[in-house]
């Protein structure tokens, strides 16, 4: 695309805005990350009384505070943990005696995957639903999945879950119920055991982005650009496809950045459900366990997520809307 | 043809209103009504399909689903509607005490409300819960404050709308004062769009909760609640089905009517 001069200009205070953003951004997760350690510091226990369990002794807790320096002053474990963590060093669970980099990696690894794949199945039939639904408001299919999209939204995963594992897994068995495979399995192991998971998670996310997409087609098609476009006899796909969808399109953007974000950190119930080992289970393991060291970067990692999905939503928003580079100074 | 869709939408919405009637007569009845005890356990009769004496058959300790499925409401719509009304109040207070103030109160406040809206609820609340037991009171105060920031936002939003109208000026002209102002002028005015925004948090409310006891962290056994009750049942679903339906069709039902009642479409 060919920019002139006047425009480059705006798009220049699009980037500003958006420098300003992404700053704010990284300040917000740092006084966040701190205040996450210090209200998990704050919970009762620590990392040896969840090694030593109820049957440890004062004195072999004591002991062990002192070989992991649990018992200096907590302004001296956030600083050592923060250049930790800035050195790339996610800590050590004392609990699991293994570094948490190790532990936590693999599980993220396999929630992403698993996003992704729901994310595949649920966005763009989302997109593409909503777009048509919008456009032949009184199909009556259309209706239908509106309303199943709707149910899907408001029901809790387990329900849905069990819904699909019922039907699914037992009474059409073409999908195996339980996940066996180890946290380290390839993707192509783990695969057969995604999609019963995935598609859960693909009927929560689907209604949000396809009602906004919806509202979008359906605020657009009444606007005098599109009639234009109709009384110059331009075909109705071209419409569609090049007015309507393009103008319909920004606000979904942001819909679809919340809903990935879930789809990365909010999977505890689908994950316990299906036995899926990724960061959903760990993260309830870590909390029956008290581990708190893996706990943390798992709270990083959602805030993280969250922050990171809006920064980039907000982007492609500003890529996608032309006006949003000239109006916001 | 024109009243055709209305006519539809009033029938759909009498038949919301009925189901919940229906569970809000059933949780303040069950007790009394004559069904076996929750927790009497049959060794005789495990998963049993449907009976005479059990309608809706039996679980894996032989407890009566019916019974079970009546009551399993209970714990749930009790701390959702406490927490509801708990963050209903904070979030309606800082929202419009915000816009009210303005300045730099509005600009702290509004920061706060931001920052309760960044939190990862779910870590949040499976933290608080596994650290703090299943004491009922500290799940309310947990969901309370975790669910105030929506309404505080849109409270916040509607009432900086009514404040710049007329009447609301003139109330200021004739010497309202603040605090009369926001209760007898912004108040009235906003709630509509507010309760929108509290019935949605509702039923966020009941889920959280049920998910959590379907994760083994909120009611306790042998409570009969429905997400506790589908966590136990799922290993029987082949058995028995019905000890699993019967509270999924109940805890959709609730869900479904409180959504369908806010949702306008």
């Amino acid at each position: 695309m060919q920019c002139d001069g006047s425009e480059s200009a705006f798009r220049d205070v699009g980037m500003k805005n958006l420098a300003r953003r992404a700053l704010f951004t990284i300040g917000a997760f740092v006084s966040l990350a701190v205040l996450s350690f210090l209200g998990i510091d704050a919970l009762p226990g620590d990392g040896c009384t969840a090694l030593l369990g109820r049957f440890g002794t004062e004195a072999k807790i004591a002991e062990c505070r002192v070989e992991h320096h649990l018992n200096d002053p907590v302004v001296v474990r956030l600083g050592s943990w923060a250049s930790d963590v800035v050195q790339g060093d996610l800590g050590y669970s004392i609990k699991r005696d293994e570094q948490v980099a190790q532990i936590v990696l693999p599980r993220i690894r396999n929630t992403a995957m698993l996003a992704l794949v729901a994310a595949l199945m649920a966005f763009p039939t989302a997109i593409v639903a909503g777009l048509l639904i919008g456009r032949f408001p009184r199909s009556r299919i259309g209706r239908a999945i509106n309303t199943l999209g709707v149910v899907a939204m408001t029901l809790p995963e387990f329900v849905i879950a069990t819904i699909l594992w019922l039907v699914f897994s037992i009474w059409i068995p073409i999908f195996p119920g339980v996940t066996v495979v180890p946290s380290n399995a390839t993707f192509v192991e783990l695969l057969p055991h995604i999609w019963m998971p995935a598609l859960t998670l693909a009927a929560v996310v689907f209604a949000h982005s396809m009602r906004t997409m919806k509202a979008g087609v359906t605020t657009i098609q009444a606007m005098p650009f599109v009639e234009s476009a109709r009384l110059r006899g331009t075909k109705e796909r071209v419409t569609l496809l090049r007015h309507i969808l393009p103008a319909a399109l920004p606000p979904v953007v942001n819909t679809i950045a919340v809903d990935a974000a879930w789809l990365l950190t909010g999977t505890f119930v689908t994950e316990a459900i299906f036995n899926y080992r990724g960061l959903g289970r760990l993260t309830i393991d870590a909390i029956s366990d008290r581990d708190t060291a893996v706990i943390l970067p798992i709270v990083l990692f959602s805030l993280g997520a969250y922050l990171t999905m809006s920064l980039i939503a907000d982007t492609v928003v500003r890529l996608l809307d032309p006006r949003l580079r000239q109006h916001r100074s | 043809m024109n009243n055709l869709p209305q006519h539809r939408s009033t029938r759909i919405r009498t038949f919301v209103y009925c189901v919940l009637g229906f569970h809000a007569v059933v949780a303040l009845i069950a007790p009394f009504l004559p069904l076996m005890p929750t927790d009497k356990q049959d060794s005789g009769a495990m998963l049993q399909g449907f009976s005479s004496a059990h309608w809706l058959g039996t679980d894996a300790l032989g407890r009566d689903v019916l019974s079970r499925a009546l009551h399993g409401g209970r714990p749930s719509l009790v701390i959702a509607i406490l927490a509801t009304a708990l963050s209903a109040v904070i979030g309606i207070a800082l929202g419009s005490l915000a816009a009210l103030a303005g300045g730099w109160v509005d600009e702290a406040l509004s920061r706060l409300i931001d920052f309760l809206l960044a939190l990862p609820t779910l870590i949040l609340l499976l933290l608080i819960a596994s650290f703090f037991g299943h004491d009922p009171f500290i799940l309310i105060v947990t969901l309370g404050f975790m669910y105030a920031a929506p309404i505080a936002r849109v409270a916040r939003a509607s009432t900086q709308v009514l404040l710049a109208r007329d009447f609301v000026r003139v109330a200021r002209l004739q010497g309202g004062r603040g605090v009369n102002i926001l209760l007898g002028e912004v108040l009235p005015n906003v709630w509509r769009v507010v309760f929108t925004e509290i019935a949605m948090q509702f039923t966020w409310i009941i889920l959280a909760f049920s998910s959590l006891s379907f994760l083994g962290l909120g009611a306790s056994p042998p409570t009969p609640e429905w997400g506790l009750m589908i966590a136990e049942a799922r290993s029987y679903m082949t058995i028995n089905p019905t000890a699993v339906i019967a509270p999924i069709v109940m805890l959709a039902s609730l869900v479904l009517a409180v959504q369908a009642l806010v949702d306008r479409e």
